[in-house]
């Protein structure tokens, strides 16, 4: 997996790798790589030499993402090189590091060399990373031993602990272990380096260990990771683009997957390398919806760890409310210490909506009312939430302004950069603010818990009065977003109701919530599909034509492939399929270019000039609601719905595909197939 | 009587909670005060709560400090982040832990030092 410039990861779920493409890692404070497990960093250098040199990789095999193979010979990359000694280094990620090194000499004299690992940890928190701070509060020690390198970092009770150890016997020092080698010509010599990760409480107990527990061997693994394709559905076409994509997407979420200690081995997905290596509310939820026609197991252990981590209390600086579903939780040194306020951080106002949006499309496709019986509490606690909680103004909106006025977000919207939610003049709104999209889930949670009020929970009186809230707010939401004279929605409201003017590819999640009247979708397609937003390959976060549209900002301009899934999602519900298959052909062209990985964003150019998409720097790959969007897409263009207990399909392809199956469907029907056939006057 | 002991007798009293009908199990705080080991055993049937300072075996055992254990009755603790940190030690069941924190307070407030001990 190679997506920050010149970097391998190798990934297991929220425990991953990222070095260099010679497998090593350096020194680097200030980036992602190293070895992490729960946003920790346990080894910030791992560097292999050969006689002090170090290795150029002629080769790496990142097939599997939990293993990666280095071809290496030692020396710098030169334009020949004639190599006696050559290495590979086989590392596989699992509850720890293993990484076997073979060392061969194809040479004709007798060696003896002298091959070392430096090894270095700074346990560094991920937050450490990103805002590059340098000091830490607690001591790091190193302990050798005969058969050993342990090195740790304390900081009162909190106690982590890598150690690091080889299968054959080794010199152990401070700054890493050393072997010396004989190798007569046409000879190899093997060992199988570990790198033991311990988060240790007080009383010596690994708090790791369960993980281990779930992983009784190397072999799991990859076991684990062929039942997950086996279990999805197949996809035919004779898009050999097509095909990479899906098989990427798949494996990217198998990648992604991780198991929360209080889940008891079931996983969730975690939203994306290298930043976001853990639960997040509105990412975990979103890729959940995208991809049940395809892994619908990711799931019910989603909704779950959600619901028991549902806000209780009030706490300005988790911004927790009662009801309230989580933005982020982590793991690490700051949310310990509570100097980040991850533990977990509820600033979102989407997570409470989507929750209850989640668990009704669930239902839908799986028929499991077991699950709406389970969580009736937390979905009704998330539906209170929205009137009791985010309406600030008393307007019947979903509003936000962080309350931790000093590590919280200033916009609590999928779009969360401090600059996204501004005036088409670039002027910022005060606070609180009601962005456009938000009122959409609200709306479309109301209907649906209504759906489950009256079918599964049994309240038929609870139904009819979020019937009747959903409505008010419908026609609410109609009169006060809606720019007649331009002819779409305000991007969000300022704090005393002024519409925030500016085009943005908000608009296109009311179509998928529904909100939006018959009569005016059109108008909003037209915008959604013109220049300022559509460039060719997906539509623009922000419109051309704004102040601060830029083609490279984050969320100003760039194109994010999840945002078209569920515009593709929301145009066919309205019966756009022609326009709904036009996003789902330039986002899935986009993904050929990036070796069928879809980033989480990519620049905003249009098609027309760049001919190809043009990478967003620091975007995150592979990312859960970037891969989740390949199943959207597929779903939308196939038009697969679930209809009482069968499957729907109503197909509508893009030119670029001539034929679609998705085979064995799962769902409340057992399984399905799904056809799709170009028609002959479509060409 | 320690802050601890008093919240647990509260506790005792409440009888009944709603938010806890789909629940069922046992939960043991062990609170140890250097040598003195005080036991406090929460068993939780669909909503019905039953305290008592049962010593035996239960789904999760939390252990704590005397210490830390009236910080928690007092409200100072953040329990997701008290566990990473190792102040507080779940055995068992963690998301039955983590449904059971919710029955202790929470004041809201700036974010607590924990430095005291730092470099230790």
């Amino acid at each position: 997996m190679r997506d920050i410039a010149g970097t391998v990861a190798c990934i297991d779920g929220n425990t991953f790798m990222v070095s260099d493409a010679s497998g090593d890692v350096g020194s680097s404070s200030g980036t992602p790589v190293g070895l992490f497990a729960a946003d920790t960093r346990f080894l910030s250098r791992w560097r292999l030499t050969v006689d002090g040199e170090c290795m150029t990789a002629l080769s790496v095999d990142d097939s599997e993402y939990f293993e990666i193979t280095f071809f290496a010979v030692p020396g710098e990359a030169v334009d020949y090189v004639e190599a006696d000694v050559s290495a590979i280094r086989r590392r596989r990620i699992g509850p720890d590091l293993t990484e076997s090194v073979t060392i061969f000499n194809y040479g004709e004299r007798d060696m003896t060399l002298n091959v070392r690992l430096e090894v270095e940890a700074d346990f560094a928190d991920i937050f450490e990373i990103k805002f590059d701070v340098g000091d830490k509060v607690g001591a790091h020690y190193t302990r050798v031993g005969p058969n050993e390198l342990r090195l740790g970092y304390r900081r009162g009770t909190y106690r982590r602990e890598v150690v690091v150890s080889a299968s054959e016997p080794a010199e152990y020092d401070p700054g890493g272990l050393r072997f010396a080698v004989r190798l007569r010509p046409g000879q190899q010599w093997s060992t199988r380096l570990q790198a033991v990760m311990l988060a240790l409480r007080p009383d010596g107990v690994d708090l790791r260990a369960a993980l281990r527990a779930q992983r009784p061997n190397d072999s799991t693994l990859p076991t684990s990771m062929r039942d997950w394709v086996a279990a999805a559905p197949t996809l035919d076409t004779e898009s050999v683009g097509l095909q990479q994509v899906y098989h990427r997407s798949l494996v990217d979420l198998a990648a992604l997957r991780f198991a929360p200690l209080s889940l008891g081995g079931e996983s969730v997905p975690a939203a994306g390398l290298p930043w976001f290596m853990t639960l997040f509310g509105r990412d975990s939820l979103l890729t959940c919806l995208q991809t049940l026609p395809v892994t619908p197991s990711l799931t019910p252990p989603t909704l779950r760890i959600l619901a028991s981590l549902q806000g209780a209390r009030t706490d300005d600086v988790l911004e927790e409310d009662p009801g309230r579903i989580l933005h982020e939780l982590r793991y690490g040194e700051s949310a310990a210490f509570e100097e980040q306020p991850h533990s977990p951080y509820y600033g979102t106002v989407d997570a409470s909506p989507l929750f209850v949006v989640l668990l009704d499309e669930y239902e839908r496709w799986s028929g499991d009312t077991a699950l709406v019986l389970e969580l009736e509490q937390e979905a009704r606690a998330a539906l209170t939430w929205i009137d009791r909680y985010a309406d600030l103004t008393d307007t019947g909106y979903v509003w936000y302004r962080r309350r931790n006025r000093v590590t919280g977000l200033d916009n609590q919207c999928w779009k969360d950069s401090w600059d996204s939610i501004s005036y088409a003049d670039g002027r910022l709104p005060g606070f609180p603010r009601a962005t456009c999209e938000t009122q959409g889930y609200a709306y479309d949670a109301k209907i649906r818990g209504a759906r489950l009020a009256r079918t599964v929970w049994g309240d038929p009186a609870y139904a009819e009065r979020l019937e009747s809230e959903a409505a008010a707010l419908y026609d609410r939401f109609n009169r006060d977003f809606w720019l007649a004279d331009r002819g779409f929605y305000a991007l969000a409201l300022d704090h005393d109701g002024t519409p925030v003017d500016s085009l943005s590819s908000n608009i296109g999640h009311l179509l998928w919530s529904g909100i939006v009247p018959p009569e005016r979708a059109p108008r909003v397609v037209e915008h959604l599909m013109g220049p300022a937003l559509f460039s060719g390959w997906g539509v623009r976060t922000f419109a051309e034509g704004q102040r601060r549209y830029n083609p490279l900002g984050y969320h100003n301009g760039t194109v994010w492939p999840f945002d078209n899934s569920f515009i593709a999602w929301g145009l066919r519900r309205y019966g756009f399929a022609n326009e709904a298959a036009r996003i789902a052909e330039g986002i899935l062209s986009a993904a050929t270019y990036f070796e069928g990985r879809l980033p989480e964003a990519f620049g905003g150019f249009d098609r027309d000039t760049t001919k190809f998409p043009i990478r967003y720097p620091t975007a995150g790959s592979p990312q859960a609601w970037s891969s989740g969007a390949t199943m959207l897409l597929i779903r939308t263009m196939l038009g697969i719905n679930p209809h009482e207990d069968h499957l729907a399909v109503d197909p509508a392809l893009p030119t670029a595909f001539g034929r679609i199956a998705l085979l064995d469907i799962p769902g409340r029907w057992g399984k399905r197939d799904a056809f799709a056939r170009q028609r002959p006057d479509q060409r | 009587m320690s802050e601890a002991s008093a919240f647990f007798e509260r506790l005792s009293v409440a009888g009944r909670d709603p938010r806890f009908s789909k629940v069922c199990g046992s939960v043991r705080f062990d609170i140890r005060d250097g040598g003195h080991l005080e036991q406090w055993r929460l068993d939780i049937d669909h909503g019905e709560l039953r305290v008592t300072r049962n010593g035996g075996p239960a789904t999760t055992v939390v252990n704590v400090s005397a210490q830390f254990a009236d910080a928690m009755a007092r409200g100072e603790v953040n329990g997701l982040a008290a566990i990473a940190r190792g102040e507080i030690m779940v055995d068992g069941d963690l998301a039955l832990a983590l449904r059971i924190g919710r029955l202790f307070p929470r004041t809201s407030g700036p974010p607590q030092r924990h430095d005291s001990d730092a470099g230790t």
